[in-house]
């Protein structure tokens, strides 16, 4: 009888969190609520859990715009492979928007391609927008460009303006993946195609196992260096689930080679993909980062000396 | 020749001069919060959505519609803004 009581009990408490939650959910209009949005929000989505410093990764990217090289062999592969999809496309997609990323290369690869009249650029970071407006007007080829500074998790586009939203490998760095997709389906027009490309689980594994090991002898203990990555089927799970119709997700595997794991670092560095996890640890002992080379090329080295590191990337293409 | 007679249009305001942003873009941008539509305030040169109360600044043409780049309207300010808006459409 007393754990009847006391169960019934909590079940009324919890109804009331719920109310609560509810209340404080839906009152986005309210003052008080957008206060939280503006400040309190921590570069967090809609989502409550905060996985990613979305503030963090926007300084990154800062950094990037003017690490990045002018051509970057795989950001250019991917979005060729994200592009291509369109040329199987009969219909003609007059507005497009571009998610951050590597939309440099996508602008750079696009080619006339799709049929776009005109077109709108959007990234976190500004100088990263300001990077491809100079690109912009070195290239000369009558497309209507734009360039807005977004953030994915608030897309501030008009709801059903759009005929394609292309994102190619920015998504994955969403606190809230299904939310970002939900909204760009509604800024998309009924019909309207949506093309992704995110980085999947398997990528950087190597990297992922040497930091392991290296932190466990140095350090005894580990600590999270690399961001959790979606799997293919969740790709395809949060198509569906965010409301997409004939979703399709494919993998693509690339390897690149590098002369030493601090040069891949190096690359990573320089297309704005580092660490940008809330739970990170803000120290890296020099010697636990030499480790980490030197176990990699030993775990993973070729015979020419090189160490290879594998990038999957999650194709998701729905209407 | 084609990337001036774009940059004269830029600056003759050709675009609208919607405080520096082209009509086009004007059109399909709304207030990343609340997805309700944005007004241009020309006086300080930024965007301002009036159903959260916050203005988004423009960077040299480039809107920047970042929730934590927006700042709160004070709430007299915004009363007298929204007057302001409401004479303007009424001369419209």
């Amino acid at each position: 009888m007393a754990t009847g009581l006391a169960a019934a009990a909590r079940r009324s408490l919890l109804l009331r969190h719920s109310w609560a939650y509810l209340l404080s959910g839906s009152h986005l209009s309210s003052s008080a609520a957008t206060a939280e949005g503006l400040n309190g929000g921590d570069g967090g989505g809609g989502g409550r859990v905060k996985i990613f410093d979305r503030d963090l990764k926007r300084r990154h990217r800062d950094r990037a715009a003017w690490a990045m090289r002018e051509t970057d062999a795989l950001a250019d592969a991917v979005a060729e492979n994200l592009l291509d999809r369109l040329e199987d496309c009969r219909k003609a997609f007059p507005s497009a928007l571009c998610l951050g990323g590597s939309a440099g290369a996508v602008r750079r690869l696009l080619r006339g391609r799709g049929g776009i009249e005109k077109l709108i650029m959007m990234d976190m970071s500004t100088d990263m927008v300001k990077k491809w407006q100079e690109m912009e007007n070195a290239t000369d080829d009558g497309l209507e460009t734009h360039f807005v500074v977004g953030d994915e998790e608030f897309l501030p586009i008009k709801v059903s303006s759009q005929d394609m939203i292309i994102s190619c490998l920015g998504l994955h760095w969403t606190n809230d993946l299904l939310g970002a997709m939900i909204q760009c389906r509604l800024a998309l027009k009924p019909d309207g195609l949506f093309l992704a490309a995110i980085l999947g689980g398997e990528t950087l594994k190597e990297l992922r196992i040497a930091c392991t090991i290296a932190q466990m002898e140095r350090e005894g203990g580990i600590s999270p260096r690399m961001s959790p990555l979606a799997q293919v089927r969740d790709a395809g799970n949060l198509l569906t689930r965010a409301g997409f119709t004939l979703p399709g997700v494919d993998v693509d595997r690339y390897t690149v080679k590098y002369n030493s794991a601090l040069e891949l670092v190096e690359h990573l560095r320089a297309m704005g993909e580092t660490n940008a996890l809330f739970q990170r640890n803000p120290i890296l002992k020099k010697d636990t980062a030499l480790a980490t080379a030197a176990i990699y090329q030993s775990m993973f080295g070729l015979e020419d000396g090189t160490v290879p590191a594998t990038f999957q990337v999650l194709y998701s293409c729905a209407a | 020749m084609r990337r001036t007679a774009a940059l004269l249009l830029r600056y003759s305001g050709g675009g609208g001069g919607e405080g520096g942003i082209p009509q086009a873009l004007a059109d399909v941008l709304v207030c990343p919060l609340s997805k309700k539509l944005l007004r241009s305030c020309e006086a300080s040169g930024s965007l301002v959505s009036d159903a959260v109360g916050v203005s988004f600044p423009i960077v040299d043409g480039i809107p920047c519609l970042v929730p934590k780049d927006g700042k709160l309207l004070d709430h007299d300010q915004d009363k007298s803004e929204d007057g302001s808006t409401k004479d303007s459409f009424n001369s419209q």
